[in-house]
């Protein structure tokens, strides 16, 4: 496992501007992403919202950039920011390499309501998941998503709670466990096997939704 | 549910449904399982079940009023939450905490990782059917608590951190007092390896099972101990230094395996790393006596009571500071810092007001209940359950 062992190196304010102006060069040259100027103290680039696939894949395939870390994807909600002129979202994509700390850098691309971005779970798995979660709290859309349900909100939720126009006092009925059966099912069939007979007694029955469930 | 498998066989498989309120689903976690036998073959995991909008509720108050809800995110080592998230707003602002803040941060810190790593270990264990290795570890645990009972006024969600330093200076005795457990923490220790290290039972249900490579717990985004059970030796504290981590002596520990065996011991051998560092932060501690634990800085500081009732100028100031909020200026940031679980990061987002337009939370537990669907695929089910309680995956964090 000695591959694995890295030599001990400390990011420095220095370290840390050097490795960032090789990146941005590279990425300025290739995807013309310019420099987040909302975000100061971070090594932080705009990029069209189309280019983020080819984006994030060069960062983490390319040798000078080696990001092979997907930290985060975080969404933003700019309605109602001061003196703010743009598309209503941004979504982030917060990513690191694990071997070279001085190496951090957030992808941001603005998405106007309705439209959607690309995804990037082939590149990372993580980002499955962290994509569910931006499209269950703002309503952005991966295009390409292989499963693009709600991940920590119920399965009942209508709406898109982190949205600045949704109330935040706002309550909803949610009546019945989430069944996850339809969802094994895929994920076995995603691995190759057949579904000859459903198992019958833990599928959706509307008679278990309460009265006043949206789903009645 | 009856298949046919990729190679041709007709199967029954058994769909079983583990938690959300299960003995060993810490917290409120679920997932579904579809069983040949005892093995997995499929499984789906479900998270949300303790989700209170965080990252809504943050939005409504100012930014001081953050902290109590970071209590709730890890609440088995509350306060290192509160000093990430604290950590994340000072540099935004640039403000500078004096240096006996920094280094009762340190000891809180170190105390509260061995907290939670004890946790962790002793859950585990109770999972594997030992509840001896249980108890051993809740005994230094217990002590840990009564000195935040003494801190802090509170046993679990402390809201010790502010915004420019901390919310009191130390008791009388404090210094002892951590000595003390430092030294219930070595027994235990101790006790614990004379119990584990050789039990055929615990390395049998230990050793190889929930395996994950260096390279596939970087692609899920691991960090903190499940990373660096994995032999990768990436560490917040000694990678980008703060607190004065880099002015301590001590060692960075990992594993080579990367299975539930590596790192439950590697978090064991951490607890030893910052017992290491705490008693180097008391020697600290002592040179300091008398120096302030929050910073002067008037972008930040909240007059005392002392003051704002003695003073015009103090109660005007405390009025502002606690009505408006503390002023951070316009911009995005991101700050990671390593607590227990990995790194704990929060992207903040700032409109130049008192109140933060918003706060997200990036959960170390989150990519590490994401693999666990990949890890148990193909394990019995008896090894998921060992594999789950190794992550330490902490619903709160995980759900927001």
């Amino acid at each position: 496992m000695s591959d694995c062992v890295k030599t001990p190196r400390v990011a420095t304010p220095g370290l840390r501007k050097e490795t960032s102006d090789a990146v941005f060069a590279l990425l300025s040259e290739k995807f013309a992403a310019v420099r987040d100027a909302d975000a100061p103290k971070d090594f932080s680039v705009v990029v069209d919202a189309s280019k983020v696939h080819d984006v994030i894949r060069f960062l983490r395939d390319d040798k000078a950039c080696g990001f092979d870390m997907l930290l985060d994807i975080v969404g933003v909600d700019y309605l109602g920011f001061k003196d703010y002129e743009g598309p209503r979202f941004a979504v982030e994509y917060l990513l690191k390499n694990v071997y070279d700390p001085a190496k951090r850098i957030r992808v941001k691309a603005k998405v106007a309501e309705g439209a959607s971005v690309p995804t990037v779970s082939d590149l990372f798995p993580i980002a499955d998941w962290q994509e569910r979660e931006v499209w269950d709290q703002y309503g952005i859309v991966f295009a390409g998503h292989p499963d693009l349900r709600r991940l920590l909100n119920h399965a009942e939720f209508v709406g898109h709670p982190l949205r600045k126009d949704y109330p935040a006092q706002k309550r909803q009925w949610l009546s019945t466990n989430d069944y996850l059966l339809p969802a094994l099912e895929k994920k076995l069939e995603s691995m190759g096997y057949r579904i000859v007979k459903r198992s019958k007694e833990v599928m959706t029955n509307d008679d278990e939704y309460l009265e006043g469930s949206i789903r009645k | 549910m009856i298949v046919v498998t990729p190679d041709g066989e007709k199967l029954n498989l058994m769909p079983l449904n583990i938690g959300p309120s299960h003995g060993a689903t810490h917290g409120c976690l679920r997932y579904m399982t579809a069983l040949d036998g005892e093995n997995i073959v499929a499984s789906v995991s479900e998270i949300g079940y303790l989700h209170r909008g965080f990252e809504k509720m943050v939005e409504r108050g100012t930014w001081q009023q953050v902290v109590p809800y970071t209590d709730r995110l890890n609440y088995c080592s509350a306060m290192m939450n509160n000093f990430a998230y604290c950590r994340a707003v000072e540099e935004l602002i640039g403000v500078e905490i004096p240096e006996r803040a920094k280094v009762l941060r340190v000891i809180v810190n170190e105390l509260s990782r061995i907290a939670d790593h004890f946790i962790c270990v002793a859950a585990a264990s109770q999972d594997l059917g030992s509840t001896t290795g249980f108890f051993y570890m809740f005994d230094s645990r217990e002590m840990t608590m009564v000195i935040w009972e003494k801190l802090t006024g509170a046993r679990l969600t402390n809201a010790y951190g502010r915004i420019g330093g901390l919310y009191r200076d130390t008791y009388e005795g404090f210094e002892d007092d951590v000595l003390a457990v430092l030294k219930q923490v070595d027994k235990n220790l101790h006790d614990l390896h004379a119990c584990f290290d050789r039990n055929r039972i615990f390395l049998d249900r230990t050793v190889g099972v929930g395996k994950i490579s260096a390279k596939d717990a970087t692609a899920w985004g691991w960090t903190g101990p499940c990373l660096r059970a994995t032999g990768v030796a990436s560490d917040l504290r000694k990678d980008e230094p703060y607190f004065g981590y880099e002015t301590y002596d001590w060692n960075v520990v990992t594993g080579t395996e990367g299975d539930v065996f590596d790192r439950l011991m590697v978090r064991l051998a951490e607890a030893e790393e910052s017992s290491k560092i705490i008693k180097q932060a008391l020697e600290r501690l002592k040179s300091l006596k008398g120096c302030p634990v929050n910073t002067n800085d008037p972008r930040v500081r909240v007059p005392d009571h002392e003051h704002a009732y003695q003073d015009m100028e103090s109660l005007i100031g405390r009025f502002k500071t606690v009505l408006d909020g503390v002023r951070v200026p316009k911009g995005e940031f991101y700050q990671g810092s390593e607590v227990a679980n990995g790194e704990l990061g929060f992207s903040v987002v700032s409109d130049g007001s008192g109140k933060p337009w918003r706060v997200k939370v990036r959960p170390p537990c989150f990519p590490h209940y994401a693999a666990f669907d990949k890890m148990v695929e193909g394990a019995l089910l008896a090894d998921s359950i060992a594999t789950l309680s190794s992550l330490n995956i902490i619903a709160g964090e995980l759900d927001r």
